[in-house]
């Protein structure tokens, strides 16, 4: 009797709130104390406390740093470029052309594509007789290893990585573009900007918003880069495409090392989040609530 | 109370996906839960033979994916719904034995041993916790047209490691895109099992029989100097590239695996190919030695259906089980030392050479840190491949290494 007398938002948000309890907040939390145990599954009964030890590892784990270098080179090496990239293709849209729609249609495919089939699709791309090298041979320049170089591998899955996401942060873009209003290009014209003072004055504070969005949600999936690297090079060669989640992943479910591996999911969780704060707080929104630039 | 808090929070995770099973199992009578990997299609008959021999035994199977398939199998031990028996890779074994999950299948060895190879990797302090099911053993795949473009006999396979080098540098000779040997590079869990075969036939070890590492014994720098000295000649890159240079004749030879007595079948009907057993250092010194993987059949520790989990293991470990399965995937061979005198096996000649190197070949030492010890193991064969270091260094730093891995399963 006193459930039904629940509200309903209640009972709608309930079968919600069940699963990101289950999936989310529980894995959060449960990960957060395996951080503090030293915990095998096979092997439940020995785990035991262990206090701030798998912590104090990631100072001095070597494997750990090598993963956290490629991380952030992954992270540093991609956001900006697709950001960059994608800032410049939303530019080219903003304007009536032919055949834009499809356009856009284009650029969005690599979004709904699996980033398994991707990866897969780029490994062929890259290998000896790949379509790189290819088209590398018909302007005399010799095949290349890319994913078998230690020095190429990584750059190879961040160009990849690049591809498959500047479209849909090009779209995103795109649309906060066409949001900003016409009349400030019109004050903007009658004050004599030209257009590179009319980008930084009227069209980069209005786009502020959108770019720290797009930063801040390929910031997060780039910490978290796994899949590409699992699929194209398992880490290798030489650890050159070892990120954090690559790491993680080995260490729980190849070395039974939960506790560890929980630790480095925080220390990616709050990696991430640093970043986060850094780029949102670089690029809030300048305008008032008028939508007039402060 | 913390593994108590642990246990329920997993138990209660699984709960919901097992109640139905467990549901139906108390309905129905005694139900053996059987994990493993192969094609339920293949496995299924097998199993309806021994529930017809067998009335009142039930087997469940459930196929498990190579991808997630361990990860399933921790989780499960760890909530204790771990199924009564399951299929484990030779290489994962040894950490189920040494964590103590698994039935103790001494008794069975002792009376068995004499009719399956493969042990070596189920047993952990003198003690046996898995049956050798099937095995894959790796061998020299060789171009018939290659050799003959070069001069060389396909008939005569190199049998020594001066004939791998001369056949290797004389199929390279051929120029036009064509290497004379195959040697994986950039890619994890290969690069052991193709230097190894070496190591282990110039009498290397990677653990002696008193656990000390060894890794770094002069046997192993000398193999991995050999190893070496076939990269001019070689095609250094990932397996499926190997494999399709191979399968589209511009490698001359590979080592690998009988799986692709069955691709190239499919995809390169055409390819005039041959196997022969893995070289020797020399005619009157070494072995023909190679890396096999094994699939060996566990009983986990408390099932209640422990009797009949271990009857239905001997059930598929016996040999018309093994075969029907061999001869049905195309890339195994029974464990059973009954194949070797198998005219099915023995009348093929390809077939035959993997009968034969199945003699010589290895599994991974047994050990619980196996995983750890072989990733340093590829790191070293990786770096001398890149010219980073030399042989001996790389095997050094390497045998340290492995002797910290080894010394941490020692305390704890």
């Amino acid at each position: 009797m006193r459930l039904r007398a629940l509200p309903a938002p209640v009972w709608l948000l309930t079968p919600w709130a069940v699963v990101y309890g289950a999936f989310f907040v529980f894995p959060f939390v449960f990960s957060f104390v395996l951080g503090f145990l030293d915990y095998n599954p096979l092997n439940v009964a020995n785990t035991r406390f262990v206090g701030l030890d798998h912590a104090a590892r990631l100072f001095t784990d070597p494997a750990f740093h090598g993963a956290l270098r490629n991380t952030l080179l992954f992270v540093l090496g991609t956001v900006p470029l697709t950001t960059a990239l994608a800032l410049v293709l939303a530019w080219c849209l903003r304007g009536p052309m032919p055949l834009k729609g499809v356009l856009k249609a284009a650029m969005f495919l690599p979004s709904i594509l699996s980033i398994v089939v991707i990866a897969l699709l780029f490994k062929l791309v890259y290998a000896p007789g790949g379509a790189l090298n290819e088209a590398l041979a018909t302007v005399g320049i010799p095949g290349h290893g890319w994913l078998t170089d230690p020095r190429t591998a990584l750059p190879a899955i961040m160009a990849m990585d690049v591809w498959a996401a500047v479209g849909y942060y090009a779209l995103v873009l795109h649309a906060a573009f066409t949001s900003i209003p016409e009349s400030l290009y019109e004050a903007a014209d009658l004050e004599g900007a030209g257009a590179w003072a009319t980008f930084r004055h009227v069209t980069f504070p209005m786009l502020k918003p959108a770019i720290g969005f797009v930063l801040v949600i390929n910031a997060i999936r780039s910490f978290q880069v796994f899949v590409e690297v699992l699929v194209m090079t398992q880490g290798g060669p030489l650890g050159s495409t070892n990120t954090m989640v690559m790491y993680l992943y080995e260490t729980a479910f190849s070395r039974l090392d939960y506790g560890y591996a929980s630790v480095i999911a925080y220390a990616v969780f709050i990696l991430s989040g640093i970043f986060s704060i850094f780029a949102l707080r670089r690029f809030r929104s300048e305008t008032g609530s008028r939508g007039v630039v402060a | 109370m913390i593994a108590r808090c642990i246990r329920v929070f997993l138990l209660g995770l699984l709960v919901a996906t097992q109640l139905s099973c467990g549901k139906k199992a108390a309905d129905e009578g005694p139900v053996v839960r059987f994990w493993q990997f192969w094609d339920v299609a293949t496995i299924q008959p097998l199993v309806d033979e021994f529930m017809r021999q067998n009335p009142g035994v039930r087997v469940e199977v459930e196929q498990l994916t190579w991808k997630s398939g361990l990860e399933k199998i921790q989780a499960a031990v760890a909530s204790g719904t771990q199924p009564d028996l399951c299929e484990l890779g030779s290489t994962w074994l040894p950490r189920f034995s040494y964590e103590g999950v698994l039935e103790d299948l001494t008794p069975v060895y002792e009376t068995e041993r004499d009719n399956f190879l493969m042990w070596e990797s189920a047993i952990w302090k003198g003690r046996v916790y898995g049956l050798p099911w099937v095995q894959g053993s790796r061998v020299l795949f060789i171009n018939r047209d290659l050799f003959r473009r070069a001069g060389l006999n396909p008939d005569q396979p190199p049998r020594t490691w001066p004939e791998l080098l001369e056949a290797s540098r004389k199929v390279s000779g051929l120029g036009d895109g064509v290497y004379g040997f195959g040697q994986n590079i950039g890619e994890r869990y290969v690069l052991f099992k193709k230097y190894m075969a070496f190591a282990w036939g110039n009498g290397g070890e990677v653990l002696d029989s008193t656990g000390a590492v060894v890794l770094n014994s002069a046997a192993n720098v000398e193999a991995l100097e050999y190893y070496l000295t076939l990269a001019p000649f070689s095609l250094q890159e990932k397996q499926e590239v190997l494999d399709q240079y191979f399968k589209t004749g511009r490698l001359g030879m590979q080592i690998s695996g009988a799986w692709n007595l069955k691709n190239y079948a499919l995809e390169a009907p055409g390819l005039d190919y041959t196997v022969a057993l893995v070289p020797r250092p020399a005619e009157n010194r070494g072995t023909h030695a190679s890396f096999a993987g094994a699939e060996m059949l566990v009983v986990f520790k408390g099932s209640k259906q422990r009797d009949a989990a271990l009857k239905l293991a001997l059930f598929l470990q016996s040999y018309g089980p093994a075969r029907t399965l061999s001869l049905a995937e195309k890339s195994v061979f029974p464990a059973a030392r009954a194949a070797m005198n198998d005219s099915t096996f023995t009348s093929d000649p390809r077939v035959r050479v993997f009968v034969e190197q199945s003699l010589t070949s290895r599994t991974p030492p047994p050990h619980p840190g196996w995983n750890e010890i072989e990733d340093v193991i590829d790191r070293a064969v990786e770096e001398a491949m890149y010219g980073r270091r030399a042989p001996r260094w790389c095997l050094d730093d390497a045998a340290r290494q492995v002797a910290e891995i080894t010394a941490r399963f020692e305390r704890s």
